[in-house]
C-alpha cells in the first residue's frame, strides 16, 4: 500500500447522499446533510425513528447503550437504536415496536396480547423494548426456557419491575410451556 | 452528539487512507457500542471530524482455523463468537469472555477488534461534559490521575502509572490467555502485536492511522482446560471488577502447562506469569490453586479503596484453577 | 376469600394496555408541537461558587439559538421549604446547578450553545458531608441558614407539623430497660429512585381565553393538579396555569420536584412566544435530580426482655442536599411511621435537616419512614441480639396493634383504628421457612464451603394511606357512557384503571361504559396525586363516592318513572328496576333522556388507619469474594380487599428496584469528596437489577376487611421499597457471623467486616506498600 495511492482518495462530501431506511416494510428515503428535515451523519437510529419518521413508539432512556429502551430488530436481532447511527442503518430491515401489529389485519402480535393478559408492565416506559427483546428471543428460539428468557432480557432495564410478569408474558407464547 | 462527516469505508485501504488525510482527526466506527457513548458525553479530548464505518469492508467477520492457527477477523460480532461451535469445543475462554460483555442486543453489533479497542470506565475520565464539564486528566493529557486521591474502588492495583484506569474489556483478558496477537494494518505496513503487550496506563498501542485486521491464537497446546470467571456487581450490563481466563493442560496428573490472564486489576490483562510457574510439574489441589492464587497477585499494590479487588482476584483464581 | 364483586379483586386488563404494547401511549415525549424548541440548562462546574460573569454572547451567536437567559433575564422566582430557593442564583450549589438556560432549535444546537457560555465564577469550598456542614467554620450555603441547619416543618402538613417525636419520660423508660443499647447507623448512601423515563416537561406561554396569560404544561409527573397549584404559586398569581398530565414513565415520588424543569420550559416559551420541551438527559437525572435524603442515627434505645422497648432517644441527622421540598414532610412521616412500627412508651428523637453542596434530596418511595427506619432496626438488631430476641418475635410484638395510636405528620394524635397484623406476619414466616432458617443472631441459617445463606426481615407501616384530599365527578352522559374525572395520572400502579373498575362496580356496568378524563387540570377537580399509598383508599375512595352520588341522582330522576322512592331502587348493565319489583325495567337511556348526571366525590384526610408490610429476605454470601446474592423475598401484607391482582403483584414486586431493597446490596450514588461530582451518574455505574438476576418472590396477601371504603380496601403499593434494606443488612450479617451496619452491602464491606482487608478496603499490608511509591 503506497502513500500517494492512499492520498488520492476521495474524501466524502456531505449532503450528496441519500440514505434507504427500511422501516416497518417501508422504505424511506433520507438525503444527508444539516439542514431541517436531513439525516445528519450524528444521528442514532433511535433519534431517526422518532423525531425524523414519528415513531415514537421506540423509547429512549439512557441513550448510551444500558437500559434497553431503545430495543429494535434489525433482521430479526435485537439492537440499541441509541448506540447505532442511522446513516450506518441502510439497507437492513428495522422493525419497531409499531411494526409488530399484523399490517393487513391489524392484529396484535400474540406477544403484545400476552403483555396485556399479563399486566406485563407497570408504568409502560420499558415495555417496546421489552417486547421487541422477546421478539428477537422467540424468533430465534421459539420455544425457550425461563433461563432463557430472563438473559434475554437481561439487557432491558425496568424500574418498576415488571419483569416476573413479563418472563410470564413470554412463557405464554413459547412453543414449551413452563 | 455534536455532527461529523461519515465516510462508508469499503476496503481496508481506503479506510487507512480516510485515517491518514485527516491526522488524527478521523475515528473508525465498527459497532460503535463504545464509541458512541464517547461522542455523546463529549469525552475525547479531540472531537472527530470524520467518522469511517469499517463495517462496509468485507470479509473482516471470519473465526476460522486454518491448520496451526486460530483466526478471528476485527469484524466478527461477540454473539458470533458466544454462539460459535468452533470455539465453544477449542477456544472455550473466548466464548465465555465474549458472552459475558454486556447484554444481548450489545453483543449483536459490537465486534471484536472494537472490544479489544475500547477505552477504558474510569468515572472520572468519562464524566460527561453537559454535568458541568469534562474532567482534565492524565489519561487526557492534561491534569492529575483524580482517581489517586479520590474513590478508586474500581481502579488499578497493578501496573498503574500516571492513570490508574483498568483494561475493560473481557475479550483482551481471554486473548491474553490464549497468547492470542493482533495484526494491525497502517500506511507503513502490517505489525504485529500480542495482545498482552498492547495496553499501557495512557492508552492503547494504536497509532492514529492504524486498524486492526485479526487476531489469532496458536494451537500453542491443546485445548487444556479453559476457564473464564467473572465478578462483577451484577451479572450482565456491568464490566469486570476482577475477571480471570486460565488455560491449562495436565499430563500425567500434573500441570503440564498454564497461562493466566487476570482482567480488571491493570491497564491491560495481567498474564500471572508467577502463578502458572508454581503449577507446573504439580498436582491439581486446592492448596495449590491457594498458591498460585497468592502468588498471582504478588506485587500488587492497590490504592487508598481497592485493596479488596486483591482478596476478589485470589478467590476467582483459586477456583479457576482449583475445581 | 369470597368475592362477592364483579370486578374487584379479579384480574382486569389495563385501560392503557394496548397503547403501552404497541407503541402508541403518548409521553410527554412523544407528544407533536407545532414550532417547538428544545430547552437545556447550562450546569455549573463547581460544587460551591459565587458568580462573577456571564457571557452569553457566543452561545446567542450560533445558528439555531433562540434565547439564552440567565439571572438577570428571568423573574426572581423563589420555592421550596422554606421558600428560599432560587431558579437561578448568583451562587451555584453543586456541580450541575443551573447557571442559564438556552432554547433552540434542536437539542442538539441547544447543548452545542450550552458549551459556548463564558462564566466566570469565584470558587468557594465546599461541603459534602453532612456533620461536618454543621460544624463551626464549615462552608456556609445560604445566609438565610446559619450552621447550613434548615427549619423544621412543613406549611403543606396544616398549622402544626411533626418536628420530633417526643412521649413519655426517657429517663423513666431506660431506667426500665433491661438492656441499654447506644448506636449509631446511617442510611446514607443516597440511591435514586430513577425511574425510567428522566424529568421533562412541555411548557407553551401564551394567552388564555380571556386574555390572561396562560402557561400549559404538559408534563411527566404523577400528580398533575399538585404542580399547577405549586406552579401558580411560583409563577404568580396572575396566570392561569394548565397542566396536562399523560402516561409517566414512572416517578415514585421524585417528579414532584419537577418545579425547577417546569420553570425552565415556561420562561423560555414566554421569551421566545414558542413551545419549548426540557428533556434531562440520563446523566442529568442522576446528577443534577432527586436523590433519596440520606440519614443517619445517633440514639439510645431501652429494651426488656420480652421486647418491649421502653425507650428510645437520640437525634436524627437528615441530610437534604442543596435544598429541600419536601424533607420536613419527609421527616414528620418519618417521625409517625416509626411510631407505628414500634409501640414504645418514651420517645424523644431529635431530627435536624442539614444541606450541603449535592443535588437535592427529596421525594423517594418509601417518604421518610424509609430512611429513618433502615438506620434504626440495625441498632435495635444490636438489642435484640444482646437479649436473644427473634427478630420476627420483636416486630409482630412492636407493631401497632388495636387500642394503640400515635403522633402522626401533624403532630396529632390518632388512635389507630385499623387492625392486628400479627396472623398475616405469621402466615409470611410460614411462607418463608422463618423458624426452620432462623439459628440466632449473627448465625448463618447454612454453610456450604465459602456460600453462606442468612435471613432477616423488615416490617413498615404507613398512615399517609388517607392522606390529603381527593375529590372526582363523575358524569353519566345522556348516552349511557360513563366519565370520570379524576386529574389522576397514570405512573404504573393501574390506578387509572382502578378508578374505572370502581364505578363500573358501583354502577353495576360493563367495564367498556367507563373512562377517565385525561389527567387536565381544566377539567378536573382537585387531585392531590397518588402518593404514600393514597391511590387506593384516598383517590379510589372520592371516585367511589362520586360514583355512589351519580347512582343516586340517576335513581331521583328515574323514580318516578318506576313509580317508587329512589331509596328503592337498584341498577345493572344500563337498566334500573325497583328491588321489590325487577321485572318492570327501565333503561338508563329514558331516564338520561337531554340529561347530564353529575356525581362529586370528596375525600377528607384520615390518619387513623395503617397499611403494613412485611419483608423476609434470604440472601447468600460469598466470604471469599464478599459478594451477595438475593435469593428470595417474602412479602406479606393485607390490604382488607383486593383490587387488581396483577397491579397489586406488580407493586409488591416493585420492592427491589427504586432505591429500595436493592439500595442496601448494590444502588448508591457516589460523590467523589474533592471535587462533589457524581461518578455514577450513568445506568452502567448506577447499579440496578437485571432480568437475569431476580430473587424469588413470594407475596402473601391477607384481605381483612379495612374500615376504609365500601370496598374496604387499603392501599399498600409505596411501601413496598421500605422493610427490605435493613432486613438485607440483618441477612448478611446473620450470614458472615458479623455486624454489617453501613449500606449498601458491598463486597469490599463483606470483606472488612471479615477482617480481610483493612479499613478502607485494602488488605492491612497495602499501607507499606503505598509507602514503597505505588499510588502517585
Ligand atoms: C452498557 C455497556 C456494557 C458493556 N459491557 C462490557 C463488558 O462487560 N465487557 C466488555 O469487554 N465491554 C463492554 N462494553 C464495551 C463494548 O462497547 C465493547 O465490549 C464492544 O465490544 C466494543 O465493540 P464495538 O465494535 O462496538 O466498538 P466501537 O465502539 O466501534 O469501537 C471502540 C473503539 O475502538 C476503535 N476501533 C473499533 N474497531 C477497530 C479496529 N478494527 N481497529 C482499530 N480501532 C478500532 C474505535 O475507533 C473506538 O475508539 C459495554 C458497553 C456498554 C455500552
Ligand atoms: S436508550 Fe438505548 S440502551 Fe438505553
Ligand atoms: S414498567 Fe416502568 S420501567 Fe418497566
Amino acid at each position: 500500500m503506497s502513500r500517494e495511492n492512499i492520498e488520492s482518495r476521495n474524501e466524502p462530501v456531505a449532503g450528496e447522499k441519500l440514505i434507504e431506511l427500511r422501516v416497518n416494510s417501508q422504505v424511506y428515503v433520507l438525503r444527508v446533510g444539516r439542514g431541517p428535515g436531513e439525516l445528519d451523519p450524528a444521528h442514532t437510529l433511535a433519534f431517526t425513528l422518532r423525531e425524523t419518521l414519528g415513531l415514537t413508539g421506540t423509547k429512549v432512556s439512557c441513550d448510551k447503550g444500558a437500559c434497553g429502551g431503545c430495543t429494535v430488530l434489525r433482521e430479526a436481532e435485537a439492537v440499541l437504536s441509541c448506540m447505532l447511527l442511522t446513516i450506518e442503518c441502510g439497507g437492513k430491515e428495522i422493525t419497531t415496536i409499531e411494526g409488530l401489529k399484523d399490517a393487513k389485519t391489524g392484529a396484535l402480535d400474540p406477544l403484545q396480547q400476552s403483555f396485556i393478559d399479563h399486566s406485563a408492565f407497570q408504568c409502560g416506559y420499558c415495555t417496546p423494548g421489552m417486547i421487541m427483546s422477546s421478539k428477537a428471543l422467540l424468533t430465534a428460539n421459539p420455544s425457550p426456557a425461563e433461563e432463557e428468557i430472563k438473559e434475554a432480557l437481561s439487557g432491558n432495564f425496568c424500574r418498576c419491575i415488571s419483569q416476573y410478569q413479563v418472563v410470564e408474558a413470554v412463557k405464554a407464547v413459547s412453543g414449551k410451556k413452563g | 452528539m455534536k455532527t461529523f462527516d461519515h465516510y462508508d469505508a469499503h476496503s481496508l485501504d481506503e479506510a487507512l487512507g480516510l485515517l491518514a488525510n485527516r491526522c488524527g482527526k478521523a475515528r473508525i466506527n465498527a459497532g460503535g457500542t463504545d464509541l458512541l457513548g464517547l461522542l455523546k458525553d463529549g469525552v475525547l479530548p479531540r472531537y472527530p471530524e470524520l467518522i469511517v464505518n469499517i463495517k462496509t469492508i468485507p470479509g473482516l467477520g471470519y473465526i476460522e482455523e486454518d491448520g496451526e492457527r486460530l483466526r478471528i477477523g476485527a469484524l466478527a460480532r461477540l454473539c458470533e463468537l458466544a454462539g460459535s461451535k468452533l470455539l465453544r469445543e477449542r477456544y472455550a475462554v473466548l466464548c465465555e469472555a465474549a458472552g459475558a460483555v454486556a447484554g444481548p442486543q450489545i453483543r449483536n453489533v459490537a465486534t471484536v477488534g472494537g472490544n479489544l479497542c475500547q477505552d477504558v470506565r474510569c468515572w472520572y475520565y468519562r464524566y460527561p461534559a453537559h454535568l458541568g464539564g469534562t474532567m482534565e486528566c492524565a489519561r487526557k493529557g492534561r491534569g492529575p490521575c483524580f482517581a489517586i486521591k479520590g474513590d478508586n474502588r474500581y481502579h488499578a492495583i497493578l501496573g498503574g502509572r500516571k492513570c490508574f484506569a483498568v483494561c475493560p474489556s473481557d475479550l483482551a483478558v481471554a486473548f491474553a490467555a490464549l497468547g492470542g496477537q493482533m495484526t494491525i494494518v497502517s500506511p507503513r505496513g502490517e505489525r504485529k502485536i500480542a495482545v498482552g503487550d498492547f495496553y499501557s496506563p495512557l492508552g492503547n498501542g494504536l497509532a492514529d492511522d492504524e486498524i486492526v485486521k485479526e487476531i489469532d491464537v496458536a494451537k500453542a497446546f491443546g485445548p487444556g482446560r479453559q476457564r473464564f470467571l467473572k465478578f462483577t456487581v451484577r451479572k450482565p450490563i456491568d464490566f469486570a471488577i476482577v475477571s480471570v481466563a486460565a488455560v491449562t493442560e495436565e499430563k500425567n496428573g500434573v500441570f503440564a502447562n498454564a497461562r493466566i490472564a487476570i482482567g480488571g486489576v491493570a491497564p491491560g490483562p495481567f498474564r500471572a506469569e508467577k502463578a502458572e510457574e508454581k503449577l507446573i510439574g504439580k498436582k491439581p489441589s486446592e492448596a495449590l490453586a491457594a498458591e498460585a492464587a497468592e502468588a498471582a497477585v504478588e506485587g500488587a499494590r492497590p490504592l487508598s479503596k481497592n485493596g479488596w479487588k486483591i482478596e476478589v482476584a485470589k478467590a476467582l483464581i483459586t477456583r479457576v484453577i482449583g475445581s | 376469600m369470597a368475592q362477592p364483586y364483579r370486578y374487584i379483586g379479579k384480574a382486569t386488563p389495563r385501560k392503557d394496555g394496548l397503547d403501552i404494547v404497541t407503541g402508541e401511549s403518548r409521553f410527554v415525549d412523544d407528544l407533536k408541537f407545532e414550532r417547538l424548541l428544545h430547552g437545556v440548562v447550562v450546569r455549573s462546574p463547581h460544587a460551591h461558587a459565587m458568580i462573577k460573569s456571564i457571557d452569553s454572547a457566543g452561545a446567542k451567536g450560533l445558528e439555531g439559538v433562540r434565547a439564552v437567559l440567565t439571572r438577570e433575564d428571568i423573574p426572581d422566582f423563589k420555592y421550596g421549604n422554606p421558600r428560599v430557593f432560587r431558579l437561578l442564583d448568583r451562587k451555584v450549589r453543586y456541580v450541575g446547578d443551573a447557571v442559564a438556560l438556552i432554547a433552540a432549535e434542536s437539542e442538539q444546537i441547544a447543548r452545542e450553545a450550552a458549551g459556548l457560555v463564558a462564566i466566570d465564577y469565584h470558587v468557594l469550598p465546599a461541603v459534602f458531608d453532612d456533620y461536618e456542614a454543621m460544624e463551626p467554620g464549615a462552608p456556609q450555603l445560604y445566609e438565610e441558614f446559619p450552621g447550613n441547619v434548615l427549619p423544621l416543618g412543613d406549611p403543606f402538613l396544616g398549622q402544626k407539623s411533626m418536628v420530633e417525636i417526643r412521649t413519655g419520660d426517657v429517663a423513666d423508660g431506660l431506667s426500665e430497660a433491661d438492656v441499654i443499647i447506644a448506636g449509631k447507623c446511617g442510611y446514607d448512601n443516597l440511591p435514586n429512585p430513577m425511574p425510567m423515563e428522566s424529568p421533562r416537561v412541555v411548557a407553551s406561554w401564551g394567552r388564555g381565553v380571556e386574555g390572561r396569560d396562560c402557561v400549559t404544561f404538559w408534563i411527566s409527573n404523577q400528580a398533575p393538579y399538585l404542580m399547577k397549584v405549586i406552579l401558580g404559586a411560583i409563577l404568580g398569581a396572575n396566570l392561569d396555569v394548565r397542566v396536562f398530565g399523560g402516561p409517566c414513565g414512572g416517578s415514585f415520588g421524585s417528579k414532584l420536584m419537577s418545579w425547577q424543569p417546569m420553570c425552565y420550559a415556561a420562561l423560555l416559551s414566554k421569551n421566545t412566544g414558542r413551545p419549548v420541551k426540557v428533556v434531562y438527559s440520563k446523566e442529568e437525572h442522576l446528577g443534577s435530580f432527586v436523590l433519596r435524603p440520606s440519614s443517619r442515627l445517633d440514639i439510645k434505645v431501652g429494651m426488656k426482655k420480652d421486647g418491649t422497648v421502653t425507650a428510645i432517644a437520640g437525634d436524627w441527622l437528615i441530610g437534604t442536599g442543596c435544598y429541600s421540598q419536601t424533607t420536613q414532610a419527609q421527616v414528620a412521616v418519618g417521625c409517625g411511621e416509626a411510631m407505628i412500627a414500634l409501640r414504645c412508651k418514651n420517645w424523644s428523637v431529635k431530627p435536624k435537616i442539614v444541606c450541603t453542596n449535592r443535588t437535592a434530596s427529596g421525594i423517594a418511595r418509601g417518604f421518610g419512614g424509609q430512611e429513618l427506619k433502615c438506620a434504626l432496626f440495625p441498632i435495635l438488631s444490636r438489642g435484640m441480639e444482646k437479649l436473644q430476641i427473634d427478630p420476627l418475635d420483636f416486630m409482630k410484638k412492636n407493631f401497632i396493634k388495636p387500642g394503640d395510636g400515635y403522633l402522626w405528620r401533624d403532630a396529632q394524635w390518632y388512635d389507630y383504628r385499623g387492625i392486628s397484623f400479627t396472623a398475616m406476619m405469621d402466615r409470611g414466616a410460614e411462607v418463608f421457612g422463618w423458624k426452620q432458617k432462623w439459628k440466632g443472631w449473627l448465625t448463618p441459617t447454612s454453610v456450604e464451603g465459602a456460600k453462606r445463606i442468612g435471613i432477616g426481615v423488615g416490617v413498615h407501616g404507613n398512615a399517609d394511606v388517607g392522606e390529603d384530599v381527593s375529590e372526582a365527578y363523575v358524569r353519566i352522559d345522556s348516552n349511557g357512557s360513563i366519565v370520570v374525572h379524576s386529574c389522576l395520572q397514570e405512573h404504573g400502579t393501574g390506578q387509572r384503571s382502578n378508578g374505572a373498575k370502581v364505578v363500573a362496580e358501583v354502577l353495576q356496568t360493563p367495564l367498556e361504559w367507563v373512562s377517565m378524563t385525561p389527567a387536565d387540570t381544566m377539567v378536573n377537580p382537585f387531585e392531590f396525586g397518588p402518593f404514600g399509598s393514597r391511590g387506593t383508599y384516598v383517590i379510589l375512595g372520592a371516585i367511589i363516592r362520586a360514583a355512589e352520588d351519580a347512582r343516586s341522582k340517576l335513581f331521583e330522576v328515574a323514580a318516578p318513572m318506576l313509580g317508587c322512592a329512589a331509596s328503592e331502587l337498584d341498577t345493572a348493565d344500563g337498566y334500573i328496576w325497583a328491588k321489590s319489583a325487577p321485572k318492570r325495567r327501565v333503561r338508563w337511556q329514558r331516564a338520561l333522556f337531554q340529561r347530564t348526571i353529575l356525581g362529586y366525590g370528596r375525600f377528607e384526610p384520615d390518619y387513623s388507619l395503617s397499611n403494613c408490610l412485611m419483608s423476609f429476605v434470604e440472601v447468600e454470601v460469598d466470604t471469599e469474594t464478599g459478594n451477595l446474592v438475593l435469593q428470595r423475598v417474602v412479602n406479606a401484607t393485607d390490604v382488607g380487599q383486593i383490587i387488581d391482582p396483577q397491579g397489586l403483584a406488580g407493586q409488591l414486586c416493585g420492592c427491589l428496584g427504586t432505591a429500595g431493597i436493592d439500595s442496601a446490596i448494590f444502588e448508591e450514588t457516589i460523590l467523589d469528596s474533592s471535587t462533589g461530582r457524581i461518578l455514577n451518574a450513568n445506568m452502567i455505574d448506577y447499579k440496578w437489577r437485571t432480568s437475569s438476576e431476580m430473587p424469588t418472590i413470594d407475596n402473601v396477601v391477607f384481605q381483612t376487611p379495612m374500615p376504609t371504603h365500601r370496598f374496604h380496601a387499603i392501599g399498600v403499593g409505596e411501601i413496598a421499597t421500605a422493610p427490605g434494606p435493613s432486613a438485607v443488612l440483618m441477612a448478611a450479617s446473620n450470614a458472615i457471623g458479623a455486624w454489617l451496619d453501613s449500606y449498601p452491602v458491598t463486597p469490599c464491606k463483606v470483606l472488612r467486616a471479615l477482617g480481610k482487608v483493612g479499613n478502607a478496603g485494602n488488605k492491612q499490608r497495602a499501607h507499606t506498600a503505598r509507602k514503597r511509591g505505588a499510588g502517585d
